[in-house]
């Protein structure tokens, strides 16, 4: 009797700890599906692009822009998301847009652009437009907290197609069963058993949705009977509707370094480079031969593999009478049509930029709201012509100079200087790789891109012009007792006295130490400071040949300064948050600030111009349009481990670095290396001057350039156009007529007589001293 | 010997003050000389000037005529919408809208002055300031514009209790604006 009350107990014991078993893991797998179902990422954007009378865009140009934004190509404008091209003429059917401050509604718009300008726009009414923007492009779709990225996709955005697919694959009896299917089990260990191989899991698909939110690779039966309550639990509270819709979102189906492709949204774009809405049967038919083991499937890398699973996916599919016989043996004979990796709109580094901006301006709870939209500041042109530039670069540069072990690296960056926007950020060679990202995160010694800054605080000392001669000739630095430093030119060679302009231009070691001791070390990192520079850079003199250690981002932000006059502009690659209802939630606006005496940044940009003209830049004009005026500065790190290049036209700012990862001698200077890169580039994007007009207090002279004494045309035979301050008479050279050069030409007054130069140079160095 | 040292001190002091006075760019200078040695690009707004020849050192480059700002069709639709927006109270995207021009043409003085008035009329005077040094800098040869620079930097200044410097700024303007 004791024995079966005993039983009893027992049983009812162990049968009160499985209910409560059972109700935790439902209480699990439903606070996992609820909160994955409601979340719904952040999209992020790139810059739209205006559209305008005037703009240098051409009909071939124009439509590749209509493409990217994947508009198809029709007779028939019936539909939004379609063109019509005749020639020169485009009548688009414009998609309803969302942008930071507005929505607009679907609308008709009319284009003409011959080859090289857009002519004209137009509405509906044949009405003149001033201008107008495409929908901005997406280009991520991100968890900001984690940074996962998804496109979930709604149930009307899904093909019918694809849930009867993966019913008839995965999961025949999916609208009966409770969550699991025993026949199905059975059937499966039949099958598998006669064929000697996994062929059919038995596993449903709410099963699978439950081990998708707990990934764990271990398959041992305590998990496969966990994973069958809660996949019983799920479907005692949802409909299967839902269900489905979140296993479309959620299923496991690529990796891409550190990116994980979930869900046939993601899936869609990342295989195809097409919305899911888009696909065909053949595609449709791929990804769900995919689900069964994503890298084992993976088309890319297992292709012969992938093409079987996907043709026995037709079969299925035929055979469950969900496409005709007829679709299934066309389809079959098909290629899988996966595009390569490097297709869609795909940017980790720029993305990283943006996660970065979110975590730090967002509070976390602000990050969790669902569906925020992010505009950000992205050229998709320049980002593209930067990563093609990079690649065909580093690929010419690796075969002049292999090494067996390391692939040579890179990073680009490119800014718009005046307003800050941070427009395109390559990490690496390989751009659609989401791995170390260099451009934010390779902390690389700058060499001589330092030397604009030293300069620049000898000019603003009122003691020096472009034009003042300083003493390129060996120094030594005392560093510690007993202990002296003395660099040298690249050259080895020394030159004497030579004017600023010379000395930069050709990147002269010697003549930089010489006037940054000068000027002293407090004032040359104070230059670096005002510009930008957050961290305090080292104040020994090796400080001067640029044995500071920044990334290419941080090297931008310097030189954004110096392209744009002389205002500290925050770099920003993020323009405005919106939720996803349209509230405006946070803007980043344009912001700017004075940071230096515009006339000594017009001097140094106009020593820059130099670079180009006659110094280590001149290998970019063979590749640059002609005519255009180009201003820049090359960097090379002791030893030539890094290789820099930092220069903008009136188009904007590029910063280039190239190098290998584990810091080894790559041979390459600034000049050699990045600057071809850089060339390039900017060789791909329209041509505009950098122009900036000259301060009232400046006047362009006419000096020898080895001497830096004023000449002309006849008196010398390498002449170079410098602005110095007006009035400072740099002193005339032997031999050239006291008429040379004069500011104005020969109509323009007398030049100051000497008390009044005396006394403009003494006001200057007051000046200088107490400011 | 003191008389003598006060008079070499006085007579150094002098001629350091006077050459502090001569940093002010504001005295009639001859109009500078082009630069750009490029052609001149062809842009919807921005400054209209005579193209200039490429500076040769012997026959001097004619004085260019004095330059004028104006707005491209296309920034001057969008300061009109943006205005309209400040009407309506909203500051913020009317910013937008201008920085949306200046995508377009960031050179031009004449947006960022209008960017900077926005700015001001937010309360937010030091970027309104800030904006204002950097039309005055683009507008360099062009009066009407620098006027308008030194107004809106003079605005900012006396809202932040800078009066001196607002004064100044305002006697700058009205200089520039006689030329």
């Amino acid at each position: 009797m004791r024995l079966i009350g005993l039983s009893i107990a027992g049983v009812l014991l162990a049968g009160i700890a499985a209910v409560i078993y059972v109700l935790h893991l439902d209480h699990l797998v439903t606070h996992q599906f609820e909160g994955r179902r409601w979340t719904l990422p952040a999209q992020v954007y790139a810059a739209p692009l205006e559209l305008y009378p005037g703009l240098a865009l051409g009909g071939a140009e124009l439509e590749r822009e209509l493409r990217r934004l994947q508009y198809r190509r029709s007779t028939e404008l019936n539909r939004s998301g379609t063109y019509r091209r005749a020639g020169d003429r485009f009548d688009i059917s414009l998609r309803p847009a969302q942008f930071a401050g507005e929505s607009r509604p679907a609308q008709f718009l009319s284009i003409t652009a011959d080859a090289s300008t857009v002519s004209s726009l137009r509405d509906a009414r044949g009405h003149e437009l001033p201008i107008m923007r495409f929908e901005p492009l997406l280009i991520g779709s991100i968890f900001p907290i984690h940074g996962e990225d998804r496109i979930v996709v709604a149930p009307s955005e899904v093909p019918a197609l694809l849930p009867a697919a993966l019913k008839a694959v995965e999961d025949r009896n999916y609208d009966t069963h409770h969550g699991i299917d025993p026949l199905a089990i059975l059937r499966a260990l039949w099958v598998d058993a006669r064929a000697g191989q996994i062929e059919q899991g038995g596993s449903t698909l709410t099963q699978q949705l439950v081990k998708s939110y707990f990934l764990d690779p271990r398959r041992t039966a305590g998990r496969k009977i966990r994973e069958a309550i809660m996949a019983m639990a799920l479907e005692s509270h949802f409909s299967k509707a839902d269900l489905m819709n979140a296993y479309i979102n959620e299923i496991h189906l690529g990796q891409d370094g550190n990116r994980a492709i979930h869900g046939f949204g993601l899936a869609s774009e990342f295989y195809f480079g097409k919305p899911l809405a888009e696909l065909d049967t053949g595609e449709i038919a791929t990804l769900v031969a995919i689900v069964r083991g994503p890298s084992y499937y993976d088309p890319r890398r297992h292709a012969d593999r992938a093409q079987k699973r996907r043709n026995l996916v037709l079969k299925l599919m035929a055979e469950q009478r969900i496409i005709t016989p007829d679709e299934a043996q066309r389809d079959t004979a098909r290629p899988l049509g996966v595009t390569s990796r490097a297709s869609g709109a795909y940017y980790p580094a720029y993305l990283d930029l943006v996660r970065r901006t979110l975590r730090r301006d967002y509070r976390e709870q602000d990050l969790t709201e669902a569906g925020l939209r992010v505009f950000t500041n992205l050229d998709p042109r320049v980002q593209e012509r930067a990563e093609q530039t990079l690649q065909h670069e580093l690929a010419r540069l690796e075969r002049a100079h292999r090494r067996k072990d390391q692939t040579l690296e890179g990073a680009v960056v490119v800014t718009a200087p005046q307003s800050g926007d941070v427009i395109a950020v390559v990490g690496g060679r390989d751009p659609g790789y989401d791995g170390f990202d260099r451009a934010l995160d390779a902390h690389r010694q700058i060499g001589s891109l330092v030397k604009p800054f030293i300069y620049l605080a000898a000019l603003e000392s009122g003691r020096y012009t472009p034009a003042s001669i300083i003493d390129d000739s060996p120094v030594a630095v005392e560093i510690a007792r007993g202990k002296y430093w003395q660099p040298e030119n690249f050259t080895h060679q020394s030159y004497g006295p030579v004017p600023l302009v010379r000395a930069l231009a050709e990147s002269l070691n010697l003549a930089t130490v010489n006037l940054g001791m000068s000027l002293g070390l407090p004032a040359v990192a104070g230059s670096l400071k005002r510009f930008g520079l957050e961290e305090n850079p080292p104040q020994n003199p090796a400080l001067l040949l640029g044995a500071v250690s920044l990334t290419p981002l941080e090297v931008a932000a310097l030189y954004t300064g110096l392209a744009n006059g002389g205002f500290r502009t925050t770099l920003r690659a993020v323009r405005a948050v919106i939720s996803a209802q349209g509230k405006p939630l946070r803007a980043f606006p344009v912001e700017v600030q004075p940071v230096a005496h515009a006339d000594a940044v017009y001097e140094v940009d106009s020593m820059l111009e130099q670079v180009m003209q006659h110094g280590t830049g001149r290998p970019a004009l063979a590749v640059l349009p002609p005519g255009i005026t180009v201003a820049g500065k090359s960097g090379t790190s002791s030893d030539l481990r890094d290789s820099w290049f930092a220069g903008f036209t009136g188009g904007g700012l590029a910063v280039v670095w190239v190098g290998y990862d584990d810091n080894a001698v790559s041979g390459f200077t600034g000049s050699s290396g990045a600057l071809p890169v850089w060339a390039h580039l900017m060789a791909g994007l329209p041509a505009v001057s950098w122009n900036a007009p000259l301060p009232e207090s400046l006047e362009q002279v006419t000096i020898d350039y080895p001497t830096g004494l004023r000449a002309q045309a006849g008196c010398s035979d390498d002449l170079v156009s410098i602005a110095v301050p007006a009035g400072s008479d740099p002193p005339l050279k032997p031999g050239c007529p006291q008429s040379a050069a004069l500011p104005g030409g020969a109509t323009a007054q007398a030049a100051p007589g000497a008390v009044q130069t005396l006394i403009d140079r003494a006001g200057k160095w007051f000046h200088g001293l107490t400011h | 010997m003191p008389v003598a040292a006060v008079c070499a001190a006085a007579l150094f002091f002098g001629i350091t003050i006077a050459g502090c006075e001569s940093e002010s760019p504001t005295q009639a200078a001859p109009p500078p000389p082009a630069t750009a040695p490029a052609a001149p690009s062809v842009a919807p707004g921005g400054a209209t000037v005579n193209p200039a020849p490429a500076p040769q050192a012997t026959p001097a480059p004619p004085a260019p005529p004095p330059k004028q700002f104006h707005l491209g069709a296309a920034a001057s639709a969008l300061a009109t919408q943006a205005r309209g927006e400040a009407a309506h109270g909203d500051l913020p995207q009317a910013q937008a809208t201008i920085e949306r021009a200046l995508r377009i043409e960031p050179d031009n003085p004449l947006l960022w002055i209008e960017l900077g008035q926005l700015h001001e009329n937010a309360g937010e005077h030091a970027q309104a300031d800030g904006m204002g040094r950097k039309a005055l800098q683009l507008a360099s040869g062009d009066p009407r514009a620098m006027a308008s620079a030194w107004r809106l930097i003079a605005e900012s200044l006396r809202a932040r209790g800078r009066n001196e410097e607002a004064v100044e700024a305002e006697g700058r303007a009205n200089a520039l604006a006689a030329r």
